[in-house]
């Protein structure tokens, strides 16, 4: 399991434990995770499962990949560090990893 | 799949006694949240009709439409029941991305969904100013027209510019839009028309294709038609397939977003003020758009299930037809406070966000390009089309689809393009 802190825009937090091989976002859903709107699914269409990765797990986390970096940019309050939820894929080395959450998904 | 009550006593989808809905009446189609608000009173989620069931309950909608893997799209079911398959339009109708099966439709979808991201509607956005202001410098002067043929005229206009078409054929794809776009009336007597007009879409589009593969654009030249040409080559997609893609691209776009474009017209008529701030106010207008969205959208979603599925201790059968009715989701009394009224303001609940471009793998791909084209024409028609009125009656087009207001006469104040648009 891969524990995982998400931290809404009021400062709320909830720590779930996602399976390794899940996506953040379904991490995040499977958990009732709010905020996580998801509507298309995981098919980096919709843009609405967004979360800002904190500073110290950029490295591990990685960057968006092109396809997504697209996707954010129907977004006014972009940040370093975001990332569509449902195009991280979980795995040990993130096991700790903290996320926080935009005030809204559109 | 069983997702609620696990202790109740399961009943089969037949035994139950459902609301029939006359979806195919002229009635209907004039006023549908008041038949499923009725439908309701007997059944909180689920109608009847000769078309099929109709799932009609917002929450219902989101549990299932998002279980992907336990429907099918059921546009052959549609084709079926038309008596139209094995005719060029039910053969791309049953072909046509949406209705592919999963692994074919996710490579598809995934080759190009590069060119429907939001950056590339933002890329668009210039083209699209160009396109609303050189209709209006042409409507405006009128003082009065019907807005809903006014507003026809506008997506077609862009999808041709984006695929470099040649503009004299936009009147006559238009009408042949307008006829497929009622081919989801479900009604027989228009197949003949169907046809014609399909053909005329179809050559068209192989013409273009054809065309712009002996003459490619290139560098800044190269417009959607070249990149999909190229992604499609890269991709090894079929030629076939790739025709069909940008037929489908000329029907998805069309009376959805001319709709959509004509009820948030409707509403605005009975709030100039929020009117007058589209003119002034470019991101308002998403907000408008929004929810206008939310209280009307064109959609009925069409499934089968392509298992049995259990939901609220019902049993729907394997191959059930099902319709989805994102078009009244929005008005929802169970998730949205005061549904039927108007306000761009209102918070959205992100566990209960209106779901006009439906939901999952098939969400509309073209939902950025859709969202960027309606906001960049709402924001200049407010300035150029001033104090609008309503002048005269409206009517309904047919129900399931695409659904929306036929006709909307107004009369207005003209004026002149502001020097910066
Ligand atoms: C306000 C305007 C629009 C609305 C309300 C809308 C709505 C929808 C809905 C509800 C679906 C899902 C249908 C289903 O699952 O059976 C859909 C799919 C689709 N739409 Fe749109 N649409 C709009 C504009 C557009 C535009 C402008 C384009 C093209 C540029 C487009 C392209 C598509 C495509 C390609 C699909 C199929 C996606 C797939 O199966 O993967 N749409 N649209």
């Amino acid at each position: 399991m891969v524990s995982v802190r998400f931290v809404q825009a009021n400062g709320d937090e909830r720590t779930i434990d996602g399976e390794a091989g899940l996506t953040l976002m379904e991490a995040a859903q499977n958990n009732g995770v709010p905020g996580i709107v998801a509507d298309c699914g995981g098919n980096c269409s919709c843009g609405t499962c967004r979360v800002f990765v904190a500073a110290e797990w950029f490295g591990k986390v990685g960057g968006p990949n092109e396809l997504e970096l697209e996707m954010l940019e129907m977004h006014a309050d972009r940040r370093d560090g975001e990332r569509l939820s449902c195009q991280v894929t979980l795995s040990d080395e993130l096991d700790g990893l903290t996320v926080s959450l935009p005030r809204s998904q559109f | 799949m069983r997702l609620r009550g696990e202790t109740e006593p399961m009943r089969n989808l037949a035994e139950l006694d459902l609301p029939h809905l006359p979806v195919e009446d002229a009635a209907f189609a004039a006023d549908p949240v008041s038949f499923f608000r009725k439908a309701k009173e007997s059944n909180p989620w689920i109608a009847g009709s000769n078309l099929g069931y109709w799932i009609h309950d917002y929450q219902a909608i989101k549990d299932l439409l998002s279980k992907d893997d336990k429907l099918r799209p059921a546009y052959d079911g549609i084709v079926q029941m038309l008596g139209a398959h094995g005719t060029p339009w039910g053969r791309f109708t049953e072909e046509q991305l949406i209705s592919l099966p999963p692994e074919q439709h996710a490579m598809l979808r995934t080759t190009f969904a590069k060119k429907f991201t939001p950056r590339f509607a933002n890329q668009l956005r210039p083209m699209m100013q160009e396109t609303i202001k050189r209709m209006l410098d042409e409507w405006a002067p009128k003082g009065a027209f019907d807005f809903e043929e006014f507003a026809s005229s506008f997506p077609i206009t862009v999808m041709f510019t984006l695929v470099g078409a040649p503009v004299e054929e936009i009147e006559g794809i238009r009408k042949s839009l307008e006829t497929l776009g009622l081919a989801f009336s479900m009604d027989p007597n228009r197949v003949p028309e169907i046809h014609a007009a399909y053909d005329r879409l179809e050559k068209l589009v192989q013409r273009i294709i054809a065309e712009r593969r002996a003459d490619p654009r290139r560098g800044d030249k190269a417009d959607l038609l070249d990149l999909l040409i190229d992604t499609s080559e890269e991709g090894n997609v079929p030629e076939r397939q790739l025709e069909d893609l940008v037929i489908f691209f000329f029907v998805a776009g069309y009376d959805t977003s001319k709709n959509v474009l004509t009820y948030t017209i409707r509403l605005l008529l009975d709030r100039p003020d929020l009117y007058e701030r589209c003119a002034v106010d470019h991101d308002y207008c998403r907000k408008v758009l929004d929810e206008g969205l939310r209280l009307f959208n064109p959609g009925s979603v069409p499934r089968f299930t392509d298992e049995d599925i259990v939901y609220r201790d019902v049993l729907l059968p394997k191959d059930t037809m099902l319709w989805f009715t994102l078009n009244v989701s929005g008005r929802d009394e169970l998730a949205f406070d005061d549904p039927d009224t108007f306000n761009p303001d209102r918070e959205i609940d992100p566990a209960a966000r209106p779901i006009p471009f439906s939901l999952g793998r098939h969400m509309c791909l073209g939902q950025h390009i859709a969202r960027a084209q309606l906001q960049e024409a709402l924001h200049q028609i407010a300035q150029r089309l001033r104090n609008p009125k309503l002048a005269g009656e409206y009517g309904w087009r047919p129900y399931p689809g695409a659904w929306g207001l036929k006709g909307l006469p107004i009369t207005f104040t003209p004026a002149e393009a502001p020097a910066d648009a």
